[in-house]
């Protein structure tokens, strides 16, 4: 099942390519129908989905075993939502409304096959396959900001490439380091997890420590390896923006729980007060930045240097030391995945809108809207949720992550806590600032004839923002979920 | 099972009501304002039920959180006060803006704001009242930007809705350390907490409550709130929002008993904006601006109150100003609208709107605490309680009746005292008339406080208690507020009350908040956006810079590698290298520029190598793969060197 969830998205992106002559109405069915496979496939798995302690659902087939790689997938409380959600991304950004100049065919390929490859991701549990998608996945983004983007697409693109590639390097670096240690030599994650290969001393712990810290952190990002980001995003068309905030970034964040924390804990105990401190930094620094940005969507990608702060700091907390703890600790992780999860969502859909903004204005500049309430309210009403859900609104999905984070973070490390949390005042200002800006105000003579969302993108939008606010006022459903995995990593 | 019903309902109907009010928008505005009406009364009917039954339920979230709803002591007189202060705002806001197209916006807004309200007030634990805290922030901003085409409006939600945001930071922390310390965020669970988690706690919830409830510092936020419309002031500044900060120590301080320092804390807080709003209410000459800094000071005798150690003193004095100010702010706001703007000096309404001005003064009386409306009451209660806890508080509540009085007795002359014009500007609606005849009503009404057994009926209602007032305190009492009204009446006969005989310029730095809106300006948000900026810059120049830096000693390597390669070493370096030397080309045709360079080698390459985007993926295949053999080889080494 969930090898099918990964491999009909790569199947049909092949299809896609050797078809000419295909319609654009017909590739455009066609590719929805093949994106939503593996979310209908997740949507099952989570059914079926049983909760225990470990993975569940695992599919392994021999690879190269004189190596001791597997293909093997499966999933486990961490890693089902994120791929679900991703699922629900690919589907919303692939329906979204963006210029394919005149490709079609071209550009479903390359979003089917980066869902391929990212749910690979999410879904792997063996080191050498998850490595394998990770990098793959660079491929299939890196066309779509270089072909369907716009600006300097083609330098942004490739600075992102060769960006997280070293990042990528590093990680690779650091796998292989994990693997030599290992006894038999295994790349299995839950063979892995179980031996745990490396303590928290010694040269080579610290520096596969280093090489995964980096490598992931490249992805996550986290400052100062954040500045590939921006331009990325800028260029990028939206629905692309939507998959890089929502899924791939989380690739970095997934990796630390999956690796860094479940196999080797005590190295990431050792750095928890530095991955911290990093983590605060990013909050505080990525809200800040963000708070200089006239352009619209640059301020977004900020944001997200921001969010994946409050990530990192969450699970800085759930890797800290000390015994008695565990409960704040597992809030901390639980309120990490989730913000993995919610973050994917509303920026998702703050990307899709922003979006709709170029489409229609043809820049991002905020200072050159103002009023456009008058004009499109649904477009504002959107804006508003979104906006008010990323700078953490009760009764949306990114609070119940961020209270958790910072409630377990209080236990743990109450400075970096309380100094985090100046985040949330930051957030709220530049958020409601760029409401203020693009929405509100009176309207200029030049947008008069500004169109309201079309019926394409409402039914878009609708089922991320209606999801956070289905998380963001009954998230048991989901909690309950990644806690399985949340207390069992942590657990004393 | 009909308990959790109950509590929840209370909560559901107004917020249900909201959407309900925003479907029928297309509807007449009687229509509509029907609408809104409805849940409220609804919300007040099952309110009286809930304070009588004291309903509980609550909610698993996942994992370790709960959420709860409990009407509960003090919670038990708010659920009641909320929505029975929200019916007459609401009426009065069915007419003031009928000819508003976004009256159900407004309507819709300000019933959810009752709903959030209601929802604070029962919330059992600090979890659950932090979701209703900043709902009630996020629906205060969407209020007081109302009128969002004019320019100046969003700012001012934006100012207000930040301030709070600020303190809403210690309830966040607040909440975040009880919960995994505690096990539980429940208001009985504070007591469990000891050290350090008490002190912050304490700390978290004195400046939420400082910010939502417009204490020192943060007062000024009140003035940017002016800018929404006025039924918004005036739900605002009596039963939600601005109750919240006072409403939460009312709660948590008693069962914070970790934290020793916190009630003096209080105390001090509430006697220091007390005083500092008297005289910026004082001093100035903008209707509703007197009025908003009289509700800072206000807040500050209810402050006064709870850290003294009386929740009942506390609880009187928020529904006797919840009653009065909602007043003031509904009669004052037809003045507003009769006289085209809110300065003091061109008004004297008395005898051209006579209805409008009865209720006024009936407002401005009880706000002075003139005996015996039931404000004057609760006003000694507080006294009482502040000289329990020491001569100097019992002090400062005096100072603060005498400047109370004044700005009083000086508001009333100058919006509705008997002046020349005569001529009847625009007949108020008749549901304004009505939304001010019933708050006037319910503020002589609340005069029964005076009656004798009533001490005892607010004890059992707000679960608090009330210290012995001593007939030597009620007679300085009511002297220093007979010597107020005296010298308004002096300066009035000496037509020095809009200037009270004071330079403009003191009058204006002092009405301005003492100037800490200038400071709080030059000491937090200049030095915020300064600091945005200018880590903005150094992100694109500096951080950056160093990743350029990076690129460019990765193309000088690729050369040195492709030079080597072509010496030929061995047979799978060369095949690297040859690859390579591809790379060093590339980038020393772009050449010093590194990446950049690289790029524009790039994009040149593919354009003339053809417009076909599967050449430009064969190219990068290459280059990828190469690196990741780099890697490998790279790792290779790093593996035999570190076993």
């Amino acid at each position: 099942m969930l090898t099918a969830a990964i491999f009909v998205p790569v199947a049909g992106a092949i299809i896609l390519l050797l078809v000419p002559r295909l319609s654009e109405r017909a590739t455009r069915r066609l590719s929805l129908g093949l994106a939503a496979v593996p979310l209908v496939l997740l949507v099952a798995a989570w059914a079926r989905f049983d909760g225990g302690s470990g993975f569940d659902l695992v599919e392994s087939v021999p690879w190269i075993p004189s190596l001791g790689v597997a293909y093997t997938v499966g999933v486990d409380g961490v890693s089902l939502p994120l791929a679900a959600m991703s699922a629900l991304l690919f589907v919303v950004a692939l329906a979204y409304p963006a210029d394919r100049r005149g490709r079609p065919r071209q550009y479903a390929a390359a979003f089917l096959f980066l869902e391929g490859a990212s749910l690979g991701v999410f879904l792997a549990l063996d080191l050498f396959l998850f490595y394998v998608f990770f990098d793959v996945s660079l491929v299939g983004m890196y066309f779509l900001i270089a072909v369907w983007g716009h600006g300097d697409a083609q330098r942004s693109a490739l600075k992102f490439f060769l960006y997280t590639l070293a990042g990528s390097l590093a990680m690779l670096l650091a796998i292989l380091g994990l693997y030599l240690s290992s006894e038999p030599r295994t790349f299995d994650m839950a063979e892995l997890i179980r031996q745990q290969p490396l303590g928290a001393n010694g040269l080579r712990s610290v520096l596969v420590f280093l090489g995964f810290a980096v490598g992931l952190g490249i992805k996550t990002p986290i400052v100062p390896f954040h500045t590939w980001l921006p331009p990325a995003h800028v260029d990028a068309p939206a629905p692309a923006s939507t998959i890089l905030a929502g899924v791939l970034l989380k690739m970095g964040t997934y990796g630390f729980v999956r690796i860094v924390l479940s196999m080797m804990p005590d190295a990431f105990q050792r750095f928890s007060t530095v991955v911290g401190v990093v983590a605060v930094v990013s909050i505080v620094y990525g809200a800040l930045v963000a708070l200089a940005q006239t352009d619209l969507k640059r301020m977004i990608a900020y944001s997200s240097v921001n969010h994946m702060g409050y990530v990192m700091l969450g699970l800085a907390a759930a890797a800290a030391a000390s015994s008695g703890d565990a409960d704040a600790r597992s809030l901390a992780l639980s309120g990490a995945t989730l913000e993995m999860v919610a973050h994917g969502l509303i920026t998702g859909a703050l990307f899709l809108l922003a979006g709709s903004v170029w489409a229609r204005g043809e820049t991002y500049d905020m200072d050159s809207f103002g009023g456009l309430a008058a004009r499109a309210p649904a477009m504002t009403g959107a804006a508003t949720l979104a906006a008010f859900a990323s700078l953490g609104l009760p009764g949306l999905a990114g609070f119940v992550a961020e209270f958790q984070i910072f409630a377990g973070t209080f236990a743990v490390q109450p400075v970096l806590a309380a100094v985090g949390l100046l985040g949330i005042v930051l957030t709220a200002a530049f958020f409601l600032r760029m409401l203020q800006r693009v929405f509100l105000g009176p309207l200029p003579e030049r947008w008069v004839s500004w169109p309201d969302l079309g019926r394409t993108e409402v039914l878009a939008l609708a089922p991320l923002l209606a999801l956070t606010v289905a998380i963001g006022v009954a998230p048991a459903w989901v909690l309950d979920v990644i806690e399985t995995t949340a207390s069992a990593l942590v657990g004393p | 099972m009909a308990e959790s019903l109950l509590v929840a309902l209370l909560v559901l109907v107004p917020l249900a009501g909201a959407g309900a009010v925003l479907a029928a928008r297309r509807r007449s505005p009687g229509t509509v304002a029907a609408l809104a009406l409805a849940p409220t009364a609804a919300a007040l009917v099952l309110g009286t039920a809930a304070a009588a039954v004291q309903p509980t339920t609550t909610w698993r979230w996942g994992g370790q959180l709960e959420v709860g709803l409990a009407v509960e002591g003090l919670a038990r007189v708010m659920v009641v006060l909320v929505p029975a202060v929200a019916l007459p705002v609401l009426a009065y806001a069915g007419g003031n803006r009928r000819d508003d197209p976004g009256l159900p916006r407004l309507l819709a807004l300000l019933v959810a704001f009752v709903g959030a309200m209601l929802a604070l007030v029962a919330a059992a634990d600090l979890l659950t009242l932090l979701v209703a805290w900043e709902l009630v922030g996020a629906c205060s901003w969407a209020l007081i930007g109302h009128d969002w085409r004019d320019a100046r409006n969003p700012p001012a939600a934006l100012q207000a809705f930040l301030t709070t945001r600020v303190g809403d930071l210690g309830l966040f922390a607040a909440a975040g350390i009880t919960v995994v310390a505690a096990g539980s965020a429940r208001y009985e669970a504070l007591g469990a907490l000891t050290g350090w988690q008490a002190s912050a706690v304490g700390a978290g919830l004195l400046l939420a409550a400082a910010a939502k409830s417009a204490q020192l510092p943060f007062s000024p936020w009140l003035f940017s709130a002016m800018a929404g419309p006025t039924p918004v002031s005036a739900l605002l500044h009596s039963a939600t929002m601005v109750a919240a900060g006072a409403y939460l120590l009312a709660r948590a301080v008693p069962e914070l008993a970790g934290a020793g320092w916190l009630s003096s804390a209080v105390v001090g807080l509430g006697l220091a904006t007390a005083v500092a709003g008297g005289i910026v209410a004082t001093v100035q000459d903008d209707l509703k601006r007197v009025l908003a800094a009289s509700t800072s000071a206000q807040y500050g005798l209810v402050l006064i109150a709870v850290g003294a150690g009386s929740v009942a003193a506390a609880g009187a004095h928020l529904v006797g100003h919840a009653a009065l100010k909602a007043l003031l702010f509904l009669a004052g706001g037809i003045a507003v609208d009769a006289a085209g703007g809110g300065r003091l000096g061109t008004m004297r309404l008395g005898r051209a709107l006579p209805l409008p001005a009865v209720t006024f003064a009936v407002g401005a009386l009880a706000l002075a605490a003139v005996p015996p409306l039931g404000a004057a009451w609760s006003k000694e209660a507080v006294l009482a309680a502040a000289v329990h806890h020491g001569a100097w508080a019992g002090t400062g509540v005096v100072v603060a009746g005498l400047l109370t009085a004044g700005y009083a007795g000086r508001l009333a002359l100058l919006a509705y005292g008997p002046g020349r014009t005569t001529e009847r500007p625009h007949p108020p609606p008749r549901s304004e008339k009505v939304a001010v005849i019933a708050l006037a009503g319910a503020t002589v009404m609340l005069g029964v406080a005076w009656l004798p057994g009533a001490g005892d009926l607010v004890e059992g209602l707000t679960g608090g208690r009330l210290f012995e007032s001593t007939p030597g305190e009620l007679a300085v009492s009511v002297t220093t507020v007979a010597a107020g009204l005296i010298a308004v009446a002096v300066l009035d006969r000496r037509r020095r009350l809009l200037a009270l005989g004071l330079p403009a310029t003191v009058r204006a730095g002092a009405a301005a908040w003492l100037g800490l809106p200038a400071l709080a300006r030059r000491s937090v948000v200049d030095p915020t956006l300064a600091l945005a900026q200018a880590l903005a810059a150094a992100d694109d120049r500096v951080i950056d810079a160093g990743v350029r830096t990076a690129a460019r000693v990765a193309a000088g390597c690729s050369r040195a590698l492709s030079w080597w390669g072509e010496r030929g070493v061995d047979g799978v370096v060369r095949g690297t290298s040859a690859t390579a030397v591809r790379l060093a080309t590339a980038s020393r045709r772009g050449d010093e520029r590194g990446v950049d360079g690289a790029v524009e080698a790039l994009a040149r390459g593919t354009g003339t190598a053809g417009r076909h985007s599967r050449r430009l993926q064969t190219g990068l295949a290459h280059q990828y793969y190469v690196l990741v053999a780099l890697g490998l080889l790279a790792a290779l080494v790093v593996a035999a060197v570190g076993s």
